[in-house]
């Protein structure tokens, strides 16, 4: 659960009017103080100017401070990233449109009820510092060095996981979830 | 002889303690509960790197125990005694040049987890 993550209070429901709204001296429009997105998509209303929005992402509530944030940045909001999941848009319509990671989202869209996550089946993995395509599940040393051009008879895989960058048996598979770093070293050294 | 703190800062990610100490003329690297590659039992042990030639070969990775790795090794020291303790090493010559110490480091790790 996100530290931001917040349960919605009364006054973030739609139609009440909580303590800190403003008006906009720009616009001469009308700023909320804090709204939930989905209780005006179910009430069928336009979202009003807020200087924060209460969005709901799977099962989770969590705060954002502007209208336009990216894909990216809701996906952060629930501890997840591009390179494994993406973000789902969900109307009250049944409808649900998928965000790219850059993507910029409008929290005031109406209808917007809220975004789902779901695990991608075409993942990223890093080599080297550079993003990689793959499929998600298990593949071979062999396969995940191919993607830069290399083969383990002439370099070493290494996978960063919770620490330093550590060889990775030639036989055994690895497991692709998405955003796994590896690295790749010439092959050096053999039994004497 | 002197390495760069850039090299010593990166070793010292692959272990929670890192000593220079030199001994019969050789500055060994003490590496405290290193962390060894998957499918390797323990998972952690103490290593000792001396990253210059000794005993013919051109750097060795001496480890506190014989570990169990996923290929069978040469364990050709069994308690070798530096700084006062016992220490174990497989047969593993490592020959390519200008290697950084963590890159002489990984090229001994992955013996334990290359077929040859």
């Amino acid at each position: 659960m996100s530290l931001e993550n917040i349960e919605p209070s009364q006054d973030a429901q739609a139609g009440a009017v909580p303590p800190g709204n403003e008006w906009n001296p720009n616009g001469g429009e009308l700023v909320q103080g804090e709204i939930d997105i989905g209780a005006y998509a179910e009430r069928g209303h336009e979202v009003p100017h807020a200087r924060c929005y209460v969005v709901r992402i799977d099962c989770e509530t969590v705060r954002v401070t502007t209208a336009h944030p990216t894909g990216e940045a809701l996906l952060a909001k629930v501890d997840k990233r591009p390179c494994a999941f993406e973000l789902i848009e969900e109307f009250v319509h049944c409808e649900n449109n998928v965000v790219e990671s850059g993507e910029t989202v409008d929290l005031r869209k109406r209808g917007l009820k809220g975004f789902i996550t779901a695990h991608k089946e075409i993942v990223t993995i890093f080599i080297n510092g550079d993003p990689h395509p793959i499929e998600r599940g298990e593949r071979t040393v062999a396969q995940i060095l191919t993607k830069v051009g290399e083969s383990p008879e002439g370099y070493i895989l290494l996978e960063e996981k919770d620490g330093p960058p550590l060889p990775l048996p030639v036989g055994t598979p690895v497991k692709i979830c998405g955003c796994e770093t590896f690295h790749s070293l010439v092959q050096t050294g053999g039994s004497s | 002889m002197d390495y760069p703190q850039q090299q010593l800062e990166e070793l010292k990610r692959y272990c929670t303690k890192l000593m220079a100490f030199p001994e019969g003329g050789v500055t060994y690297f003490y590496l405290e509960e290193l962390r060894l590659p998957a499918a390797c039992v323990p998972t952690v042990c103490d290593a000792l790197l001396c990253p210059v030639p000794r005993d013919g070969y051109p750097s060795r990775l001496f480890l506190s125990v014989r570990v169990s790795s996923p290929y069978p090794r040469n364990w050709n020291v069994t308690n070798a005694r530096i700084a006062e303790r016992n220490w174990f090493a497989f047969s593993w010559k490592v020959d390519l040049p200008n290697l950084t110490l963590a890159q002489l480091l990984i090229a001994h790790l992955n013996a334990l987890v290359k077929e040859k």
